[in-house]
């Protein structure tokens, strides 16, 4: 029995409260494994004990780093997500800096709606615009204006308000004021509690959006239960789900980046809830299930065959469709067989290494090991020892090392660009596979390309391991250009750090620093 | 005949002021850190939130034309990251273990700590932390940037003065004949400034100034900076950002400046520009007239070559343009295409928030844009309102409409089948690697790129 999401509360509990996560750690794969203690949490009530409670005593052992490097937040996730749906408008109580990555989310937001076959459009955050005067005497009046003008300007489904470091540290209530406001231009008003501050991992951004979305836009009381509709948490990824799926006979809902009020409403009449990546959707699936009654697919994560097989027949179960998925599953691997191997050949002797959010790197590595690409190391942005919901075939690491085999340089890192010298000392690679901005530049600099996972769907099912194979070709010729870059273009290291050998030395032992800098 | 549009027109759309803003054209003051990058082996410490940073790079330069970094920190810049314990019990034991990792691990001849919101707000006592390693000799400054304060250009000038004032110091030597210091675009967020910076020092170079340059490809580091009280003035190419820093330095180091608000484009416009400059300086006339010789013959025989096709084209070139840009570009651009091609500007819309007291001489340089042609500018920072004013108060006639935007303006293109060249801040269409639209080089560069998006049967 796991730790009941509680819709009833405005904010989210952090990540690192509720499921343990962690943001430094450095070692074997298989160790972290046993260490986590995946089976075992899900067992105990989360939160005692586990990171939330008082006891230490399955507290993972977390690195902690003196330098840290730019990162996500919470807030700039619930841009990511809530501020790309079509019909609803997020609005950001804060500074206009908060909003200046705006542009960034609008060109995924572009490439989401190709892919999706949707209009294109502009994204419509709203930012309240705050200045030094709204810090000193307070700022909700602008919230309430801008609220208005949202209703006003786009007539939305809905809106939702966003709070910032700067709004929760003057003590804006957004709670309050989405209360007032929704009852007086009668649409639902949303309040998201994801302050930059709040959680060491942007992660939590996921929580906080889903959290809104299914406490107050999923319909309650479902009359209609749609048979054949199966919701997907995902992000901007190309619909190859429908493809996967339509031999099971089922329409996909895709929640929530690309979608709209209609279809989010709709996600407690679907017959089942399932993922890409059990870091994004664990949340929202099991917040579906506990409160909605719509299953989540326990089940590994569609990878690889043995990960895509478990998948679809975990689907099928639900919807008694047993018999038609071996039939699926077994002309699928005939089909993919003599690319796969084609892909293999081409492949051999060949490195590999993922830079990437924790479950989607489990996903990833599996699809690598099909194509007999060797990984002796990866670097994992958070790990959460067990997911919300903690289905018993979710544990998506052990998942990968049982298929796959252990991984020596397992690394828990929030995009540390600096550590990249000398984890590439220690591990030698041809690519890296990143998502998450600052990283892949710096690899570059080492003569690696990287493989920028921008459309996350590419590794998805059977012919993802194909479509990556395929891409994985244009990267690695790539490294020509790479070769010219290390050649001509000096690191921006001290010499000192080009000297060591552990990524890790500043978190184990930041004393040092005080034998450098006198 | 006048191409002059009635600046009386009838002004359909509200214009807030301070208002909400849907879709930005700037950041916030801690994206001046990119300034810093913007000298050589200048490194950037955000006492910031973990989000600060990853925003700003965006708007400052990965969706201003995809630009990149250079050096240390740009992209993955060292940050506070600040947390909640942070916030609550103060944030400086976070901030000193920051410094004395970056001085330990990142190479640079000088460190800018920036403080965001958070630490603003908290009240931390940031320049004690940073006091305490320049005292050791490390060459490191800080600078209040609170996100709240205004822009990113309201940021460049408080970092550019804590720099002067901290790491520059007093001086009261001799002045070098000659030496100017050349305040101009502003690193990354104006996003041709590289190869800006490049064309702009060669017209001076040519002309026969020595140049001090303080950001851009050709900065010889923090070497310049130690250089700026030396100079015999300032010379501020910009619209309005700079003229503080100017004013500044007039009253520190007792340095006249001299201020050209808009960029030169094209042979006419550039020529005029030496001139000035050279009169101002009190140089010798000789070699910038024998080198106005030299390029004016260049450009001439380029665009001698381009009337042809300008002339000769069968298939329907744009004739109206609007204008959305920042301040600098928005000028620049606007004069450049009515004065020395003959397009009609049909609107130009100022997206950068300048402050109130440079509005009136900004808006007065559109009434000469040239013989006959003036237009009155729009200070407008929110791009809904853009496309408002775009949809509901500009008429275009015959042909496709030419669009010298943002990002944002691609649904209005979208929507009216305008050809879009997007040219300022944010810009997720086009690859900016060594582009530039000024001077006598950037002006034929600038005609090419127009010309290429409108060519063929696409």
């Amino acid at each position: 029995m796991v730790k009941k999401i509680n819709l009833d509360m405005s904010t989210v509990e952090n990540r690192e409260m509720r499921l343990g996560t962690i943001i430094g750690w450095d070692g074997k794969a298989s160790q972290l494994i046993e260490e986590s203690d995946y089976e075992g949490r899900s067992e105990k009530k989360l939160g005692h004990g586990c990171g939330g409670g008082k006891g230490n005593s399955c507290r993972l052992c977390e690195l902690k780093s003196p330098l840290n490097q730019q990162t996500m937040c919470a807030n700039a996730i619930v841009e990511c997500q809530i501020g790309n749906i079509e019909d609803c408008i997020l609005i950001q109580h804060a500074p206009i800096g908060c909003s200046a990555d705006n542009p960034w989310f609008n060109l995924a937001f572009h490439m989401g709606l190709v892919r999706r076959h949707k209009k294109l459009q502009n994204l419509k955050i709203m930012s309240t615009n705050l200045t030094e005067k709204d810090m000193v005497f307070g700022a909700s009046d602008k919230l309430r204006r801008t609220i208005r003008e949202a209703k006003e300007r786009f007539n939305p489904k809905a809106i939702f308000v966003s709070m910032a470091c700067s709004t929760a540290i003057i003590g804006e209530d957004i709670d309050s004021i989405a209360e007032e406001m929704e009852a007086e231009i009668g649409i639902t008003v949303v309040p998201l509690h994801c302050e930059g501050f709040r959680s060491k991992h942007w992660s939590t951004g996921f929580d906080i959006s889903q959290h809104g979305v299914a406490r107050q836009i999923v319909k309650r009381n479902p009359e209609n239960i749609q048979k054949d509709l199966i919701n997907i948490v995902a992000l901007w990824g190309t619909d190859y789900f429908t493809d996967l799926l339509k031999p099971l006979g089922l329409r996909v809902n895709y929640m929530i980046d690309c979608s709209n009020y209609k279809e989010l409403h709709q996600a407690s009449e679907a017959v089942a809830t399932t993922t890409f990546c059990h870091t994004l959707g664990s949340y929202l699936a099991t917040s579906l299930e506990q409160h909605f009654g719509v299953p989540q697919i326990d089940a590994p994560q569609p990878y690889g065959l043995a990960g895509t097989d478990a998948w679809l027949r975990a689907i099928a179960k639900v919807v008694g469709k047993e018999k038609e998925v071996e039939d699926y599953i077994e002309s699928e691997h005939k089909r993919i067989a003599p690319k796969i191997a084609e892909l293999r050949e081409f492949y051999k002797g060949v490195k590999g290494f993922i830079m990437t959010g924790s479950a989607y790197a489990h996903g990833l590595l599996s699809v690598l090991k099909e194509l007999g690409i060797e990984v002796d190391g990866s670097i994992v942005f958070h790990h959460d020892p067990v997911y919300d919901g903690a289905g018993k075939h979710q544990d998506s690491l052990k998942e990968f090392v049982n298929n796959y085999g252990d991984i020596k340089h397992y690394s828990v890192s929030k995009t540390q660009a600096f550590q990249l010298t000398q984890i590439f000392k220690r591990v030698k690679t041809d690519f890296v596979v990143i998502r998450h901005q600052g990283l892949a530049p710096e690899a570059a600099k080492l003569g690696i390309p990287a493989l920028a996972m921008g459309d996350e769907h590419i590794p998805v099912g059977y012919d993802g391991i194909i479509r990556t194979g395929e891409m994985l070709k244009g990267i690695l010729a790539r490294k020509k250009f790479n070769q010219v870059l290390s050649r001509h273009v000096n690191l921006v290291y001290s010499d000192w750090w080009l000297k060591q050998e552990d990524p890790f030395l500043l978190a184990k032992n930041p004393e040092i620093l005080d034998t450098v800098i006198k | 005949m006048s191409n002059t549009i009635d600046p009386h027109k009838l002004k359909l759309v509200k214009r807030p002021k301070n208002g909400s803003i849907t879709n930005p054209y700037y950041g916030c003051t801690v994206g001046a850190a990119y300034s810093v990058l913007g000298i050589k082996g200048g490194v950037s410490i955000a006492n910031c939130g973990p989000g600060c940073m990853y925003k700003q790079f965006f708007m400052m330069s990965f969706d201003n034309g995809f630009q990149g970094a250079y050096g240390a920190g740009a992209g993955n810049m060292p940050s506070a990251n600040v947390q909640e314990n942070d916030v609550v019990f103060g944030g400086l034991k976070t901030l000193d273990n920051l410094i004395k990792s970056s001085l330990a691990v990142l190479k640079g001849d000088l460190y800018v700590v920036l403080t965001g919101c958070s630490g603003e707000l908290i009240g931390d006592d940031v320049p004690s932390v940073v006091k305490k390693y320049r005292d050791k000799g490390y060459p490191i400054v800080c600078a209040d940037t609170g996100g709240f304060k205004g822009t990113n250009l309201t940021g460049h000038e408080i970092v550019v003065k804590s720099i002067i004032d901290q790491y520059v110091g007093d001086y009261d030597g001799e002045k070098t004949p000659g030496l100017v210091n050349l305040w101009f675009e502003t690193p990354y967020y104006d996003q041709n400034w590289r190869g800006d910076y490049e064309e702009l020092v060669r017209i001076l170079r040519g002309a026969g100034l020595k140049v001090n340059i303080l950001f851009g490809p050709e900065n010889e580091g923090v070497k310049a900076w130690k250089k700026i009280p030396k100079a015999q003035f300032n010379l501020v190419v910009s619209s309005w950002v700079g003229l503080e820093t100017a004013e500044h330095l007039k009253e520190k180091y007792n340095q006249p400046y001299l201020h050209i608000p808009v960029i030169p484009i094209g042979e006419e416009a550039t020529s005029e520009f030496i001139r000035k400059v050279v009169d101002y300086a009190g140089i010798d006339k000789k070699k910038s007239e024998k080198f106005i010789k030299k390029e004016a013959e260049l450009y001439y025989y380029y665009i001698e070559h381009f009337a042809e096709f300008f002339s000769e084209y069968w298939f329907g070139l744009p004739s109206e343009y609007a204008v959305v840009a920042n301040s600098n570009y928005a000028i620049a651009y606007t004069k450049f295409l009515a004065d020395q091609i003959g397009l009609i500007p049909k609107k130009t819309i100022i997206t950068d928030n300048p402050p109130e007291r440079y509005r009136n001489a900004i808006s007065e340089e559109y009434k000469h844009l040239s013989d006959g042609v003036s237009i009155e500018p729009d200070f407008v920072e929110d791009g809904y309102t853009v496309q408002q004013i775009l949809e509901k108060e500009v008429t275009f006639g015959h042909g496709v409409p030419l669009i010298i935007g943002t990002t944002w303006e691609i649904d209005y293109a979208r929507e009216h089948g305008a050809l879009l060249l997007e040219s300022s801040s944010p810009t997720t269409e086009s690859l900016v690697v060594n582009k530039s639209y000024i001077g006598y080089k950037g002006a034929l560069s600038f005609i090419e790129h127009i010309y290429s998006a409108t060519v063929g049967g696409k």
